[in-house]
């Protein structure tokens, strides 16, 4: 590496020689004149002596060796030779660049949601425990790994297997640490979490076995070092603070190590708490000890003389015990014989868990994967025109190239400079991809699903990250240098001489291929760009079937902080009550569960005509306060909204009443009156329908934009309503109401903590995320795709019209047009688009039943779509194709004849 | 006139150097001197290849190099040894006197 920095001081290091060697030349003249030689014939004698020209050679190659030399200077010509084709530089850079900043971008979450082992102690050795089977008390399916808390006890007496046992659950509660409450993620875990795992603490204490050791046990929490930092701003007196969690004292006792952010990538907790306080937490867990419920993840550490095979053998035997022993506590339910077989065949199942427990790359891990291979397929087609330019180049450097070796310049040393032109050109494409990587990342985190807990994962360019982009780019540089490189210092020199345009045609029928397969590639992407596109632009313009300007909206759930069903009932109204008279809001209304969030409350619903029917699909409930309809600006069709009549006091029931929307009543009740008829919730025979309908409105959406499903609406106040959102129209900007409103809820109960407040545009948005997701992804990849593939179609064509340049030249001497010769050329070009457009095609016919589920009002053959993508292909494909054959029709018939 | 001096052998030159280093710290051209001196004119050193061999041995770490005041008044680049050239030259200097023994013995052996 010595020979690196020469490089960078070799002026430095060039004067220094000067001085020295001026120095010995005229010590030594001055030496042979005073030994009476003449002046002039000394200076003679001692340039022969010395051969300063050869000295300085030698000595240069003594400090850069000569091939590190050579191929400085060969990229300082690359550099220049680059500088004076701006158009190839740009294209194979923009290329390289698209394809390796791609790559590296969704490496970038490859690596860091599927390959990072935990900052921790010998992260290789954890295991995550598992319950292989249904267990019939809650039926977990076992999808989130979710254990019992006594086996987690029971599992550390196992000391033959493991060193150490930890369970833990991520929850989400209320935090009041000064300032106003708020909602944070946070874990909950055994007192054996941060001495298994290895992790200490950056300051006070970490919690420990003692904390966790009897129900109560430990009311401490350990705060997380990026929420210590965030929220108290790094305070050095954070240990011995009390905070609240719920409505409960607790001690901060110390701070975690800096870079831990708990074992789940995709929820990173703002601090920790023991297990011992679960009840704390609001987790109904009245008996920790003893209950069934599996609601923790476990993880182990192996002994290190333990294979995990071994260990799960071993552990077998233990587990059968604790099954059969199981059945026999009080709490368990009573199954049939087969059940009870089936249980007791459940086995414990171990996998090796380095990265920890993370739904998120549970979720992703395959979708990442896929990513990851088309990016590198990308890559590989951009490395692949690139290299298809370079022989375009040089098969146009062929004479050049010729003169050298006739010169004597060795084939290795020509292949050398060809590789130095693409490595340097890869090079300078992967800082330019880093950069684009940077951006990629960034919007890919941004749609990546987040809730309270957000995901650690980071947008920044790490040293791994910069590796791995270096790393893709030298590959990329071989990979498109390395067919320039043998081809030019392949092929016979007389031939390379004497041939002017020559006959010489290998490889390019292979290559035609190639890009006629890229065009078809790059057309099915179109297709499903545009097609994803279109349901996306579809359901804007569709909207949640509501007004939603100047619509705000709010949520609270007050049972976290210890509200009784009653009084959080008396809260919410009270709150809907106050909301309405605020100067601020022109109209305001709550309702049980909120919209365009993905989830819904539902059930069969029973109807009662003149005969009983059962609805045959599932039905979406919610329960709205009077005026939740005129708020959101829906139409109420037939009957009335909910009135003040419909209230009843907290905690009692009386008669009842409903409103459907009209996609129900058109389901179910098509062709009746549906006022006065009666239904109920539930589809099962000991149902009674004793809600009457009441009114009919016009559909929204519910789960999420594109939902128009059959809703039932009841009166929100005539339940106990333990929570509620609120929607609120409002007076001028939205933003400019919420500090009144949140001040309305604090002046009620300044602990509870208001969950989010957001706009209802804003809420249509989120709910979006996936189609907005998939409508960038197919798009980028889409427009990828199709500016490589133009690339790679211009850099055929060109290679063709350079080895054809003599032919044309022919052919317009012997009275060819202009336009002629280009038809010449278009003629290939048309050829391998249509070709390409005939594979694409029928494959746009069968991937479209794949994405049609995830269209809105378009089908995935919609001829408009597919003719508009095709039509966008072939505008590209025909003015790359053109350019050549642009030059092709310009050909002096004199100048390729003279080249004879 | 044909030169009564014979070229000096491959790779001997880099121990010469040494080993006039190790005397006292001294200029390219201060080494061409001793070096004649030394060898009572009897090798001859290709000027020309003298501050090549000073150039690897200063990057291979044998040598330290700086500008002084020469003994004409002018700075010129000294040259001495770093501890790390002293230990090469020690073992330079032993396998040199395994080679020259070896060869004595089959010359020995030759002549017997």
């Amino acid at each position: 590496m010595i020979q690196l920095f020469n490089w960078f001081r070799r002026g430095s290091l060039e004067r220094g020689l000067d001085r020295e060697l001026q120095y010995h030349f005229e010590r030594r003249v001055a030496d042979l004149t005073a030994a009476g030689i003449s002046e002039p014939e000394a200076r003679r004698r001692v340039s022969g002596e010395l051969g300063l020209t050869q000295v300085r050679e030698e000595v240069r190659d003594v400090w850069l060796t000569r091939w590190f030399r050579d191929f400085f200077y060969d990229l300082r010509f690359s550099a220049r030779s680059f500088l004076r084709s701006p158009g190839f530089t740009a294209t194979t850079l923009l290329s390289l660049a698209l394809g390796i900043g791609a790559t590296t971008a969704i490496y970038s979450l490859v690596d860091q949601v599927i390959l990072h082992a935990l900052p921790v102690r010998e992260p290789e050795r954890l295991v995550l425990v598992d319950w292989n089977g249904d267990d019939p008390i809650t039926y977990a399916t076992g999808s989130f790994n979710l254990m019992p808390y006594p086996i987690c006890r029971e599992l550390q007496q196992q000391t033959r297997f493991l060193d150490g046992v930890l369970c833990r659950a991520e929850i989400e509660v209320n935090l009041t640490a000064g300032g106003d409450p708020r909602p944070v993620a946070a874990e909950i875990v055994s007192g054996s979490y941060f001495p298994v795992l290895g992790v200490g603490p950056a300051l006070g204490r970490v919690i420990e076995p003692q904390d966790d050791a009897a129900p109560g046990a430990g009311p401490v929490v350990v705060l997380s070092y990026d929420f210590w930092q965030a929220q108290f701003g790094g305070a050095a007196d954070i240990v011995g603070r009390k905070v609240l969690i719920g409505n409960h004292p607790m001690t901060v006792v110390g701070v975690a190590a800096a870079g831990f952010r708990g074992v789940d990538i995709g929820a990173v907790p703002a601090f920790w708490m023991p297990t011992s306080m679960c009840a704390d937490a609001n987790l109904d867990e009245d008996d920790l000890l003893n209950s069934p419920t599996r609601w923790l993840q476990i993880l182990a550490r192996l002994r290190s003389d333990v294979t995990l095979a071994q260990a799960q053998t071993g552990l077998q035997p233990w587990f059968k015990a604790w099954l059969q022993d199981s059945t026999l506590r009080p709490g368990f339910p009573r199954i049939s014989a087969d059940h009870r077989r089936e249980y007791l065949a459940t086995t414990l199942e171990l996998t090796s868990a380095p990265q920890g427990h993370s739904v998120l790359r549970r979720n992703l891990a395959q979708p990442l994967w896929l990513l990851f291979a088309a990016t590198g397929v990308l890559l590989g087609l951009a490395c692949m025109n690139v290299a298809g330019l370079f022989l375009a180049r040089g098969s146009a450097r062929g004479r050049e190239i010729g003169t050298r070796l006739a010169l004597g310049a060795s084939r290795g040393r020509i292949g050398r400079q060809l590789l130095a032109d693409s490595l340097l050109l890869a090079v300078a494409g992967g800082v330019l991809g880093a950069a684009v990587a940077l951006l990629a990342i960034r919007g890919l985190i941004a749609f990546l699903p987040h809730d309270l807990a957000a995901n650690a994962l980071s947008g920044a360019l790490s040293l791994r990250l910069l590796t791995f982009a270096f790393f893709a780019s030298v590959a990329a540089g071989l990979v498109s240098g390395l067919a320039p490189a043998l081809h030019a210092s392949g092929g016979s020199l007389v031939s390379s001489l004497r041939e002017r345009a020559g006959t010489g045609f290998g490889g390019v029928r292979l290559r035609k291929c190639i890009v006629t397969l890229q065009v078809s590639f790059s057309l099915i992407l179109l297709v499903v760009a545009a097609l994803f596109l279109r349901t996306l632009t579809g359901l804007l313009a569709k909207g949640p079937g509501f007004d939603t300007s100047n619509l705000l909206s709010f949520a609270i759930a007050p049972t976290q902080n210890a509200y009784s069903d009653a009084d959080a009932s008396r809260l919410v109204r009270r709150l809907d009550e106050q909301l309405r008279t605020l100067p601020v809001a022109s109209s305001s209304a709550a309702a049980r569960f909120a919209f365009l969030t993905g989830g819904a409350w539902s059930n069969k619903v029973t109807i009662q005509t003149d005969r009983r029917t059962v609805s045959d699909g599932i039905i979406n409930f919610n329960a709205v306060s009077p005026g939740f309809f005129s708020t959101l600006g829906v139409r109420v069709f037939a009957g009335r909204d909910f009135d003040k009549s419909d209230t009843l006091p907290v905690g009692e029931i009386g008669p009842r009443c409903a409103i459907v929307n009209q996609a129900f009543v058109k389901r179910y009740l098509a062709g009746r009156d549906p006022l006065g008829v009666l239904i109920a919730r539930g589809g099962s025979s000991d149902v009674k329908p004793n809600s009457r309908i009441v009114g009919v409105v016009a559909d929204m959406s519910y789960r999420g934009v594109r939902d128009n499903s059959e809703q039932v609406f009841f009166p929100l106040f005539a339940h106990d309503d333990t929570g509620a959102t609120f929607y609120i129209k409002v007076r001028g900007a939205p933003e400019q109401a919420i500090p009144s409103i949140r001040r309305l809820v604090r002046q009620d109960d300044p602990r509870l903590p208001i969950l989010w407040f957001r706009t209802l545009d804003d809420q249509v948005n989120r709910s979006l995320n996936t189609e907005r997701l998939l409508a960038a992804l197919s798009g980028s990849f889409g427009a990828l795709a199709l500016l490589l593939s133009l690339v790679g179609l211009y850099g055929v064509m060109s290679f063709v019209v350079t080895r054809r340049t003599r032919e044309i030249g022919i052919r317009l001497a012997l009275g060819a047009t202009g336009a002629s010769a280009i038809r010449l050329v278009l003629r290939d070009a048309v050829a391998m688009i249509a070709a390409g457009m005939a594979i694409a095609l029928p494959c746009v016919a069968a991937l479209g039943r794949l994405v049609q589920s995830q269209l809105f009002g378009v089908t995935a053959t919609d001829p408009a779509t597919v003719a508009a993508a095709a039509l966008v292909l072939a505008a590209g494909a025909l003015a790359a194709a053109f350019i050549p054959a642009w030059r092709a029709s310009n050909v002096s018939p004199t100048d390729a004849l003279r080249l004879e | 006139m044909p030169s009564p001096r014979f070229p000096i052998p491959q790779g001997t030159l880099d121990m010469l150097i040494l080993q006039i280093l190790a005397l006292e710290p001294a200029h390219g051209y201060g080494v061409a001197q001793r070096l004649e001196q030394i060898s009572r004119s009897v090798v001859q050193v290709n000027q020309g290849s003298l501050y090549p061999a000073l150039h690897r041995l200063q990057q291979k770490g044998w040598l330290r190099a700086e500008w002084k005041q020469s003994e004409t008044g002018r700075e010129a680049k000294f040259y001495s040894l770093t501890p790390s050239g002293r230990r090469q030259l020690a073992v330079e200097k032993d396998s040199w006197a395994r080679l020259c023994g070896a060869v004595n013995l089959i010359f020995e052996e030759g002549s017997r």
